[in-house]
């Protein structure tokens, strides 16, 4: 071994955090020495920890139990440093590489070395969020590395897992109004010794989930990955010896720092951004639990400073507070967040580890959704407003990107990804419960120089899949009655966002499922388009039809539904078997038991769109009427593209949309007035005017929290400081 | 160093180059004179003896004329100091109502208007839709982007600031 003094693992935490912040270089390093003296040996030295990283969640995959594994690849495996600092990650949940550094440098802040002590062949896992973790489902297992009896680093792994315990099945459990609802709690909990788990976290696993196969084989899966991970860098540590292994890796870590400050001076402009995003809770179904409201709006604004030396703040000022319900965020998932948005946008290729984490920093103050101060509230559905908000975070570095002259880069950003999760008994008898991961694949935001992606992007794993519908009706009992394109679902705008899809399903061979669905706004957007281009609908209502009697078709020989709407209206046929009363559309989180023979409708979340939608090339119009990704009333309404019958195809019809579009124009400028006009108008609504509820108690929330947001809100209105705005009263609410 | 041609850019920028070469200019390494490029191709959509400073949006630029540096449409219509957020000199049409809301977002797509409304912000030179807001009733016009020009050029170009002053 070097000449390296032995420090507890605590003093080597706080001596790297007292290095950075005298010196604003990771562990203090002035010059890249390693890869000064051979840039090849250190460009081959951080390609074989890469790739160790990547084939070992590759291999672990094939392990894994659980088709949100196998199937959507909800796993990550990534290398650490001694003090808890990512070095290299592999591809898939990269949400979790810095969740994972914050539970090691936990465990390391509480002196686990001396209790209960980080031996070789020690396991640890945690799941809770403020340790660091997004959501329960987050299951992740940490090794450490040790090469002759000193600590070298850690591997860690995470897994999203389909089910957890909690009050409902499956993982993102939207009911939960504080932690004890939300599932199997594993806090920093030493669970494995000499490679293997312990037989008693097993028991506890088998006897406090539904599903307890999928945990267990996944934490194998994970565990099979730290092991691969760790044996191929003690290779290479006796190869090139521990002193060149930890300056080598340290080099990576402050690399990818100057990287990240490079780029944003290569790709950005300095400034100040804004942007803000809305998320409509409707908890009627969960009234049985007392806490919280049944109606809230969330406000989630950002600002975004882009400094002269490429250093990024994220300001969460104004934002909604911390609450009784499933999507609160804690720091921790905040730098998740932030990190899977990073690994997109700006930190995608090259050396991405903690030190692009280190080019930027969030202020989240306490006591809001983003940095809850009360640790017994819940964070099962945090996804909820962390996947809008840091869609808002992909549109302001997008202005940027465009300002620059980087149009490939535009991306307008990320959307929710709606769940589903079922429990009770499976098809084959049994009781199980499962999330159907199938929300892996919606549309994504518009690029500025194409289309968001159709049906195959979410962005909490860039390679995410809607996975195989025969996989999924094995692991729940419901069976695919249609998977279909969302018509006219993308974000309008001269390139649109990606489509969305739905699914129809019926209930099969079970006497009793618990259908929950989490993750999707009610009543406002949860996204927004960009430079003229429109937010997607996000409004989600979830159809169950209970005693569908779908075999009286059958027998008929008569159609059957396949999709639960056809231009934003209920399918005919669906309708029809509903014409019992059986037909319940939910507005927002559906609660629900059926049975063998109803029917469950679920749809997911487009993107939105980019620019103005009257430049779109009439033959892109076209081309979306062919594939059945929009329909002609709305391109003509929106796109100003009227088409006619040839031979049976659809075609633009050119004279008549180049008039269309002159008309619509017209009609912008005779249907709008000048912003002063409309200031003037609403300052004075907003003074004699009342405001729905829901809208009024957000506003007088963030006026609390902040008064700085407040004050800017007067001062835009020209309003005194202790303006009260008033809600309606309940009969002046027709809903 | 990586370097594109001009028309290379600007097909770039128009969506006309073929994926294969945009996929490989997305996966290299950025090039560094992109934004001299980008500059001077917009330059050439103005040409009233403007001096383009920056693009902030599809036809929304920055630049510097006889009256400062400001905001301006292509079409010519300027939108006043580029400090000062140029929505409020645009025209504003408010989809807050079911009827309004239904021809873009049929059915059950719409948004609620008593929770959120959709504000369509327009040049009143060319009518181009320039930025859509879905906000509350009630919310601020946001302020999307003020740019910190003197250390734009400064910092990232290694020019001489924007404005003479």
């Amino acid at each position: 071994m070097g000449e390296r003094p032995t420090r507890s693992l605590r003093e080597q935490l706080e001596q790297s955090e007292r290095l950075f912040a005298e010196t604003g270089r990771y562990q203090g390093i002035e010059r890249l020495e390693m890869k000064k003296a051979d840039p090849l040996r250190y460009e081959r030295l951080f390609s074989r920890l890469h790739s160790t990283v990547v084939a070992a969640r590759e291999g672990a995959r094939r392990i894994a139990a659980s088709p949100g594994v196998r199937e959507v690849g909800e796993m990550v495996v990534a290398l650490y440093t001694p003090e808890g600092d990512a070095v290299t990650l592999s591809t898939g949940i990269l949400v979790h590489v810095h969740t994972t550094s914050r539970f090691i440098k936990w465990m390391i802040r509480h002196d686990y070395e001396s209790d209960p002590g980080v031996n070789p062949g020690d396991i640890f896992a945690n799941n809770d969020a403020f340790i660091g973790d997004v959501q329960v489902p987050d299951v992740m297992d940490v090794i450490p590395l040790f090469g002759d009896g000193e600590l070298l680093g850690w591997v860690g792994a995470v897994t999203h897992e389909l089910e957890v315990g909690g009050i409902t099945p499956g993982g993102d459990v939207a009911l939960a109004q504080e932690r004890f609802s939300e599932g199997m709690f594993v806090c920093a909990e030493k669970v494995g010794t000499n490679d293997d788990l312990r037989r008693d976290y097993v028991i506890r696993c088998e006897r406090s989930l539904r599903e307890p196969i999928y945990w267990i084989m996944d934490e194998k899966a994970k565990i099979s990955s730290c092991l691969e991970v760790r044996d191929r860098v003690l290779e290479l540590i006796e190869d090139i010896g521990a002193d060149v292994y930890l300056r080598v890796v340290r080099e990576f870590i402050e690399e990818a720092r100057r990287s990240q400050l490079e780029r944003m001076r290569l790709m950005t402009v300095p400034g100040r951004y804004r942007g803000v995003q809305f998320y409509g809770h409707i908890a009627a179904s969960s009234r049985l639990l007392p806490l919280g409201e049944p109606e809230s709006l969330l406000h989630m604004p950002m600002e975004m400073t882009i400094g002269k030396d490429g250093f990024t703040s994220l300001d969460f000022d104004g934002s909604s507070p911390q609450g009784f319900h499933s999507m609160n965020c804690t720091p921790a998932g905040m730098d998740g967040g932030l990190f899977v948005t990073l690994t997109q946008s700006i930190g995608f290729d090259g050396k991405v580890n903690d030190g692009s984490y280190l080019g930027l920093d969030m202020h989240l103050p306490s006591g809001t959704w983003t940095n809850p101060d009360n640790e017994h509230l819940a964070t099962a559905t945090s996804w909820a407003l962390l996947l809008p908000v840091f869609g808002c975070f992909q549109r302001l570095l997008s202005r940027a990107f465009y300002a620059r002259g980087f149009h490939e880069e535009v991306f307008v950003g990320q959307t929710n990804t709606p769940m589903i999760e079922g429990g009770g008994i499976s098809q084959f008898g049994r009781p199980f419960g499962c999330a159907l991961f199938e929300c892996g694949a919606g549309g994504s935001g518009a690029r500025a120089i194409m289309d968001g992606l159709d049906t195959g992007y979410a962005g909490w794993n860039p390679e995410s899949d809607m996975g195989n519908a025969e996989v999924w009706e094995q692991a729940v009992p419901w069976v695919y009655l249609g998977r279909a394109i969302d018509a006219d679902s993308a974000g309008y705008g001269k390139r649109r966002g990606g489509v969305a899809f739905t699914s129809l399903w019926k209930i099969h061979r079970t006497p009793h499922l618990m259908l929950v669905t989490s993750e999707h706004s009610a009543r406002v957007f949860d996204n927004a388009g960009l430079c003229g281009g429109y937010p997607s609908s996000t409004i989600q209502y979830h159809y169950a039809l209970k005693g569908a009697r779908l075999e009286d078709l059958l027998s008929r020989h008569a159609a059957i539904p396949h999709q639960p709407e056809v231009n934003g209206t209920v399918d005919p046929t669906l309708e029809e078997l509903g014409r019992n009363g059986g037909l319940q559309a939910a507005d927002g989180v559906y609660v629900g038991v059926l049975a063998d023979g109803d029917l469950f409708s679920h749809s997911y979340n487009s993107g939105g769109g980019f620019g103005d939608p009257l430049d779109r090339d009439p033959e892109g119009v076209e081309r979306d009427l062919h594939r059945g990704l929009v329909g002609t009333e709305v391109s003509e309404a929106v796109n100003g593209v009227v088409v006619r019958d040839v031979d049976g195809v659809v075609r633009v019809d050119g004279p008549r949309t180049a008039d269309k579009r002159d008309e619509i124009r017209r009609r912008r400028l005779e249907e709008s007035i000048p912003v002063s006009e409309w200031h003037a108008r609403q300052r004075q609504r907003l003074e004699s005017e009342a405001l729905d509820p829901a809208v009024v108690r957000m506003y007088r929330e963030c006026r609390d929290l902040s008064p700085k947001w407040w004050r800017e809100f007067t001062s835009f209105w020209g309003l005194p400081d202790d303006f009260e705005p008033r809600p309606a009263r309940a009969e002046e609410i027709e809903r | 160093m990586t370097s594109y041609p001009k028309d290379v850019i600007k097909d770039l920028l128009e969506g006309r180059l073929p994926w294969q070469e945009t996929h490989q200019i997305m996966s290299s390494y950025k090039d560094a004179d992109r934004f001299e490029t980008y500059r001077s191709i917009v330059q050439e959509e103005i040409d009233d003896g403007d001096r383009l400073v920056l693009p902030i949006g599809e036809r929304l630029v920055i630049v510097h004329g006889e009256d400062g540096l400001v905001v301006r449409c292509l079409c010519g219509h300027r939108f006043g100091d580029y400090r000062t957020n140029w929505k409020l000199n645009a025209r504003i049409r408010v989809r807050d109502s079911e009827e309004s809301l239904e021809e873009l977002y049929p059915g059950r797509r719409k948004c609620d208007p008593r929770w959120m409304e959709i504000r369509e912000f327009i040049c009143p030179g060319c009518a181009a839709m320039l930025e859509v807001e879905a906000v509350p009733p009630g919310y601020p016009v946001v302020f999307d982007f003020l740019p910190d020009l003197d250390a734009f050029h400064e910092h990232f170009l290694g020019e001489a600031p924007a404005s003479p002053e």
